[in-house]
């Protein structure tokens, strides 16, 4: 008889501790972006004193970091390195939200059509997927012009690697072998849309040779392929392979990025061999549009002021994350400058791709 | 060697000791809820070990990872929806042995099975890790596609009674996998202009659906009598030696079989489970007994999932390949404690790497205390009448499907698995077929796209590898073994011999 009242009880406890382990802070305001006009108007009700304008206090409340993909991936990484130093910095601490699907488009469309600019929910934005989700897709609808870009982290360039018992030892020798046999070298990348899918097709433009394209879903089981030998190259990012680099598990070809890296100062850029490819996956900060000045000012410095932190550089490091800190316009200019790359790019191969 | 010290050394401060037994007990609690699973225990669990040092922090997640995969079983037996998706083929026979009023020795055969393939495949991760770990970079596209050829296989075993049934749920189960993004062509397949279905049915919501929600429905539809038998166990949990003798080959093959499938990367404990059951089955003399209380199909399941801890860890380790999703979100949790995954685990970080080693040898240990203890507390959900119990159990479902995606339209997606589960069993359809299929079915479509693509449209290229081209064979014998042709032979041959 007791035992049994125990159990009832026991089984109530658990279901509202995982009640309370699910759902951080609110509940997810679901899909009705038509009447986002209608709840900030509530909210001047409780305090008609205060003029709209003053900004001065913010922040003053944990600020709600959307997610779009799952705990542990790399918006995670990019969250646990940076909130600690924002969080001092801005005085105030950070609740993440996780809201994986679609690429990150569930988050996104959340973000840009259903969530208030009052700067206390942003989201982590990852270029490509974030333009690239829309350009692709008609049945994704919020775009960049719905968003605040904040500031961009980080940004880890692309590469090409090949297995440590691949017959290729240097860049030429894959494109000498592309060109000997024409759309018969196998290259991986992260999956349709990711941004090591359209350094394939840019590679493919800028030097005129074609490829197998082998998609995978993400950026590990690509490389395990390479290194494995079951396809002949794996287009890549360098933050997630330099452990395998420096294992000599894999062999970085060339880089996508302006200059040569620190890490792998022998390894040429597609630059300098007179090939345009410059492209990578970046990593950074957006609020939804019409984030007030004051308010974006005030995140902008903080970004600022930890891109200058010493501290904030080595556990950047630590974690081979490399730091491109871009902030307020010039962010935005990216994200706009990109989308429109993968834009024209993707109008190109479409055909190939869509029935 | 020294590392194996040093490993052994650290874990034994209080701290990290208190962080097994405590992600051990935390693992039972959320494994043994319907619709939790351990990846997902482990990913909401994971923010809270930020604060933690690292090694403290990942051997709580690692000792939740190997108790959930015990829990799982406890719901399973005793209310019949597995508490994770490793523990769905554990339903099969750990339920009819409930009804038989032998719960509580299904459970202590569960415990039992877990306890013995969670250390089997700790001891191959500290001593052999190295050699295994070679064999996922083995497993490409092409022998995954083998891999999940095979598993489609296990859907014949499984479709007992209406074999045309089995087969359509199975199939049912494969189209259901192919919604979402295209891998390939990046296009939607039957979204409906739904983004939430972009990345395709979570088989976890499925499962929960499938499984649990019509136990529900059925705990209220039906009289008290199913129930009551359970109600009168009294049997002796843990099994006794004969009964360890009878299932102890099946316990090493169902280990053996999870250090593999952990290993291979993108399988985990939701597939280790079914092809352990389906090769207990193939192996048995009792072939009849399967899916009506044996307890050889408990310890072959739970074996089977436990020995995937050890067995996913071992490439994570070795070569920061996560070997399944729940050692993918860990690896996740090791890049965001600064330490970058990566064949320098064992060696550069080897003070995290060997105290995480020896935190899971010694979370089994913790298992067996805390999973006795909470065992005897749980068998008595059975005692909790059925107008009680089956509200909990949906209310259960609907949490887990939400903590999926923290959205609702996964729980609106459960319930509708839910009805579907529920025709199925009017009709008598199985649905354990479906679940397989959806399981495996992403795998089988995206791996066949690669090989062709790799192979430039040669289906040759699955014979021309000799790991696919064995899996491959295996999986035709599966199939002849299960028509009458197989019987057949088998008279002929018999024939001959006399």
């Amino acid at each position: 008889m007791n035992l049994r009242k125990w159990m009832v009880l026991i089984l109530a406890l658990v279901m509202v501790l995982s009640v309370a382990a699910c759902s951080p802070q609110e509940e997810a305001p679901a899909e009705e972006p038509e009447t986002p006009a209608e709840e900030p108007a509530e909210e001047p009700a409780e305090e008609p004193a205060e003029p709209a304008e003053d900004y001065s206090s913010y922040p003053e409340k944990p600020i709600v970091v959307f997610q779009g993909f799952a705990p542990g991936g790399g918006s995670d990484a990019l969250a646990q390195l940076t909130q600690p130093f924002l969080g001092e910095i801005l005085d105030i601490t950070f609740v993440n939200q996780y809201i994986p699907g679609a690429t990150g488009a569930i988050a996104w469309t959340q973000l840009a059509k259903s969530t208030d600019p009052d700067g206390y929910t942003i989201s982590i934005t990852n270029t490509p997927m974030l333009q690239t989700n829309y350009i692709m897709n008609e049945d994704i609808t919020y775009n960049i012009t719905e968003l605040t870009p904040i500031a961009n982290v980080v940004t880890d360039p692309g590469l090409i690697v090949v297995g440590a018992d691949s017959p290729f030892e240097t860049i030429e020798d894959l494109m000498a072998a592309a060109e000997a046999d024409p759309e018969g070298i196998t290259v991986g990348n992260s999956g349709v849309g990711g941004d090591d899918f359209f350094s394939t097709l840019i590679f493919q433009m800028e030097t005129g040779l074609k490829f197998i394209l082998v998609p995978f879903e993400g950026d590990g089981p690509s490389w395990q392929a390479a290194a494995g030998g079951q396809i002949d190259a794996s287009f890549n990012n360098l933050g997630i392979t330099f452990p395998q680099i420096e294992a000599g598990t894999l062999r970085p070809l060339a880089i996508f990025a302006e200059e040569r890296d620190p890490n792998i100062p022998d390894i040429p850029t597609m630059k300098e061999l007179g090939y345009d490819i410059v492209n990578g996956s970046s990593r950074g900060y957006s609020a939804p549009a019409g984030l007030p000045q004051p308010i974006l000012d005030e995140l902008i410095a903080a970004f600022e002021e930890m891109g200058n932190d010493p501290e904030f550089l080595q556990a950047a490091a630590d974690r081979a994350l490399p730091v491109d800190i871009k902030t307020g316009d010039e962010y935005a200019e990216y994200l706009r400058g990109h989308e429109d790359i993968f834009g024209q790019i993707w109008e190109e191969v479409k055909s190939e791709y869509t029935q | 060697m020294e590392y194996l010290m040093l490993g052994l050394n650290n874990v034994m401060t209080f701290m990290n000791l208190a962080a097994i037994v405590v992600g051990t007990a935390l693992g039972l609690f959320v494994g043994a809820m319907p619709g939790l699973s351990a990846t997902m225990a482990i990913a909401i669990l994971l923010p809270l070990t930020f604060s933690l040092p690292t090694a403290t922090g990942i051997s709580m997640l690692a000792s939740l990872y190997l108790g959930a995969m015990y829990g799982g079983s406890i719901a399973a037996i005793l209310i019949r929806t597995p508490g994770t998706p490793a523990a769905a083929a554990t339903v099969l026979d750990g339920y009819p042995m409930a009804q038989q009023g032998r719960a509580g020795k299904a459970l202590g055969v569960s415990l039992f099975a877990s306890l013995v393939g969670g250390v089997i495949s700790s001891i191959a991760l500290l001593t052999v890790a190295p050699v295994l770990g070679s064999v996922a970079l083995k497993f490409g596209p092409v022998q995954l596609f083998a891999v999940a050829v095979l598993g489609i296989t296990i859907i014949g075993s499984l479709s007992q009674g209406s074999t045309i049934k089995g087969l359509l749920s199975g199939v049912l189960g494969l189209l259901l996998a192919l919604v979402g993004m295209d891998p390939v062509t990046g296009s939607a397949r039957f979204t409906f202009g739904m983004i939430n279905l972009y990345s395709g049915i979570s088989f976890t919501v499925a499962l929960i659906g499938l499984f649990s929600i019509p136990q529900a429905i059925r705990l209220i539809e039906k009289d008290q009598k199913v129930i009551t038998q359970v109600n009168k166990f009294k049997d002796r949990m843990l099994p006794t030696m004969k009964e360890i003798k009878q299932i102890i080959v099946t316990v090493i093959r169902g280990s053996i079989i999870g250090i593999f499938t952990g290993i291979i990367p993108g399988t985990g404990g939701d597939t280790a489970c079914w092809f352990s059951y389906n090769e207990a089955k193939r192996f048995s003399k009792n072939k009849a007994n399967f899916g009506k209380g044996a307890i050889e199909g408990v310890a072959a399941a739970e074996s089977a999932n436990n020995a995937v801890v050890g067995g996913a860890l071992i490439p994570t380790l070795t070569l920061g390949i996560p070997g399944s999703s729940a050692t993918a979100v860990l690896m996740g949790s090791l890049m965001v404690h600064g330490i970058m995954p990566g064949p320098t685990l064992m060696t550069e970080y080897a003070d995290v790497t060997y105290t995480l080693i020896w935190a899971l040898l010694l979370a089994n240990v913790a298992l067996f205390f805390v999973g006795l203890l909470f065992t005897r507390l749980a068998v008595n959900v059975v005692k909790i009448p059925n107008h009680v119990l089956a509200p909990i159990i949906v209310i259960l479902c609907v949490i887990g499907s939400f903590a999926i995606n923290n959205s609702f339209f996964e729980v609106y997606l459960m319930l509708i698995f839910g009805l579907l589960g529920y025709l199925m069993d009017k009709i008598g359809m199985p649905t354990a077929p479906m679940v397989v299929g959806l399981i495996l079915g992403f795998m089988l479509n995206m791996s066949l796209y690669q090989s062709l693509l790799i192979g430039r449209g040669s289906w040759m290229i699955f014979l021309q590898n000799p790991i696919s081209a064995i899996l491959l064979l295996v999986a035709l014998f599966s199939v002849i073994q299960s028509t009458p042709l197989f019987g057949w032979i088998k008279k002929k041959i018999v024939a001959s011999k006399i």
